[in-house]
């Protein structure tokens, strides 16, 4: 499926990215590109530049240079409403979401249903909330509730199914199973792969190898700003991932695991 | 709050959320209050004190409505007093120099506005926090208004420029056979009319329109509220320009209840504004406050003041009475906050 959908010319590509803070470069010069249909593992010690990345292909922070194109086409990101338009979404490590508010409210935060005359439609917000819900998780059942209230499992199900129903092509998951329990790990990695299916580009950010070698087609392995290694996954071992992440390099007696 | 209890799974649910819990206390509350005061004094609870009452509450209840909207992006607003001052003194000026009287007071809350909305600047694009940038413009304004003025009260101002704060409605008032006119009603006050429609419009605005929605995402969790792609910048800027214009109209109210315009009225009616939020449930943490719930702070700290006063309690023990409603109030809500 990886192959038949390159033809197809990447979804994404992000190229020469640089971001300083002052005199630390937490981005540099790096390029990475997503084809429909995959899930591209972004990999990397705490700090090495990963969640950076990810936030300036989501509009919440603008890079000092590079360009991004989005189906071929140059895109300006200089929001996360401008990554939006391109149908770039995101589920923040932090989940992002307003704990006084309730699920339908977090879901359509920013971009909320209104009626005819301009107020807020509560009601349809609601219902297609509902909707959206029972797909990732059947016993979500108190949407009135602020979602402070809520597990652990139900705050995730609403960060995305932000992503599903506003049709994400491009998915960005900053470590999305960190703060959840073995079953609701298990269920973000089945809607992973389903999502994946259905023709989404998926950036998957995370420190479980696991995660990693079961959902992910290729892997990009970032070291203090920098780009180390860009591999499909069947070329490398777990033991090759953590010499990229550690090292920053291979093995030196390295050599593609099936070729 | 936008998430009270509604069921949503078809069926009723009797769950209550701690806000209406919390609002339901400080109505009981204000209840007592009223009961408390009707039985030491059989003046208190008639038509003609319960009017005064609304109208003394009208100020502040103006002042918190604006106050609440600013609590709920999680910040303050300290400067809604001397905004008060110096939007009342502009129209009594403009007065003074001859525009007529509607216009004038627009221009007055327009000032209120335009205060406001320099708060919000200094605050989301100098990056200072609420209470220095609010505090800066508490002395700018109060400032500005003894400037303009010579720290003079600006009287004889007209008959027109009492309306709004001496008229009413459905007033009767009919002849005796002495020839002196008897007061049946009183009619219902111009600025408690004014505070009603103002009330129902702020409800209205935070709980059926975006950009009310957008406030509370705003006070409840900023960063979540600007990944979601709501602007941030805009939403406070809305909120603080409203607090400046809304203690603008109560500014003209109170000075056309004076028909004076006072450049030294008004101090620390930030604190009542304040406090009528928090004692309705606003949290100062952002992101919890309602309308009705300020309506009710603010009535009750009215029918304290006017209950004392009637029972003949100095205004010293007023302040230090309503200083511990105040703390009495914060602690019911970390209380249940804490639950």
């Amino acid at each position: 499926m990886l192959d038949q959908t390159l033809s197809d010319g990447p979804l994404v590509e992000m190229i020469n990215i640089e971001k300083h803070f002052g005199g630390v470069c937490a981005v540099d010069d790096v390029s990475v590109d997503l084809y429909p249909g995959e899930v591209v593992g972004v990999l990397g010690h705490n700090g090495a530049g990963k969640s950076c990345l990810m936030r300036i292909l989501s509009g919440a922070m603008m890079p000092n240079a590079g360009k991004i194109r989005v189906r071929g086409q140059e895109a300006d990101i200089h929001s996360p409403s401008d990554a939006r338009d391109y149908g770039i979404e995101t589920i923040y490590q932090t989940l992002a979401l307003a704990d006084h508010l309730d699920a339908p409210a977090n879901l359509f935060l920013g971009r909320e249903l209104k009626t005819a005359f301009g107020n807020l439609d509560d009601k349809k917000m609601l219902s297609e909330a509902q909707e959206v819900l029972a797909r990732l998780n059947p016993n979500f059942k108190n949407l009135g509730d602020p979602v402070s209230s809520l597990s652990g499992g139900q705050r995730q199900a609403i960060a995305i199914a932000r992503a599903l129903y506003f049709d994400a092509r491009v998915l960005i998951m900053d470590e999305p199973t960190a703060a959840l329990g073995p079953s609701e790990t298990a269920m973000v990695a089945d809607l992973t792969l389903k999502l994946r299916d259905e023709g989404i580009g998926i950036f998957l950010v995370s420190h479980d190898m696991n995660d990693v070698f079961d959902l992910c087609d290729r892997i990009m392995v970032m070291s203090r700003g920098v780009n180390v290694g860009m591999h499909p996954i069947r070329d490398v071992t777990k033991d090759d991932v953590l010499s990229l992440i550690i090292k920053g390099a291979l093995p030196d007696d390295w050599e593609p695991r099936q070729r | 709050m936008i998430a009270t209890g509604k069921g949503t799974s078809g069926k009723p649910r009797l769950q209550i959320s701690a806000g209406t819990i919390h609002k339901m206390s400080a109505l009981l509350t204000l209840l007592i209050l009223i009961l408390i005061f009707s039985f030491g004094n059989k003046a208190f609870l008639s038509v003609n004190n319960g009017l005064t009452v609304l109208l003394q509450t009208s100020v502040i209840g103006l002042m918190g409505i604006g106050m609440t909207l600013v609590i709920i992006t999680g910040g303050i607003d300290l400067s809604v007093g001397s905004v008060l001052a110096l939007s009342g003194t502009t129209t009594g000026l403009l007065v003074k120099a001859g525009v007529p009287v509607v216009p004038a007071m627009l221009c007055g809350v327009l000032v209120g506005a335009a205060c406001g909305l320099f708060n919000g600047f200094v605050i989301t694009k100098m990056r200072i926090t609420p209470f220095v940038a609010t505090l800066g413009m508490m002395l700018i304004a109060r400032g500005t208004a003894l400037q303009l003025t010579g720290a003079a009260p600006i009287s004889r101002l007209g008959e027109a420029f009492g309306i709004l704060g001496n008229g009413s409605f459905f007033r009767v008032v009919e002849m005796q056979a002495n020839g002196f006119p008897k007061v049946v009603f009183p009619g219902i006050p111009y600025p408690v009319v004014l505070l009603a429609i103002v009330a129902v419009a702020a409800a209205y605005l935070l709980r059926r329109r975006a950009i009310g929605r957008h406030i509370y995402a705003v006070g409840s969790n900023e960063e979540a509220a600007h990944l979601a792609g709501v602007n941030v910048d805009r939403t406070k800027m809305v909120a603080y320009t409203m607090s400046g214009a809304l203690a603008g109209l109560g500014g003209n109210v109170l000075m056309s209840r004076l028909v004076t315009a006072q450049p030294n009225e008004g101090v620390m009616y930030e604190l009542d504004a304040i406090a009528s939020a928090v004692i309705g449930g606003a949290s100062l943490m952002g992101g919890v406050g309602t309308i009705s719930g300020t309506m009710i702070g603010a009535f009750i700290i009215g029918v304290l003041r006017n209950g004392l006063n009637m029972a003949g309690v100095s205004a010293f023990i007023q302040q230090i009475v309503i200083g511990f409603v105040v703390i009495l109030a914060v602690y019911v809500d970390q209380m249940r906050n804490r639950r």
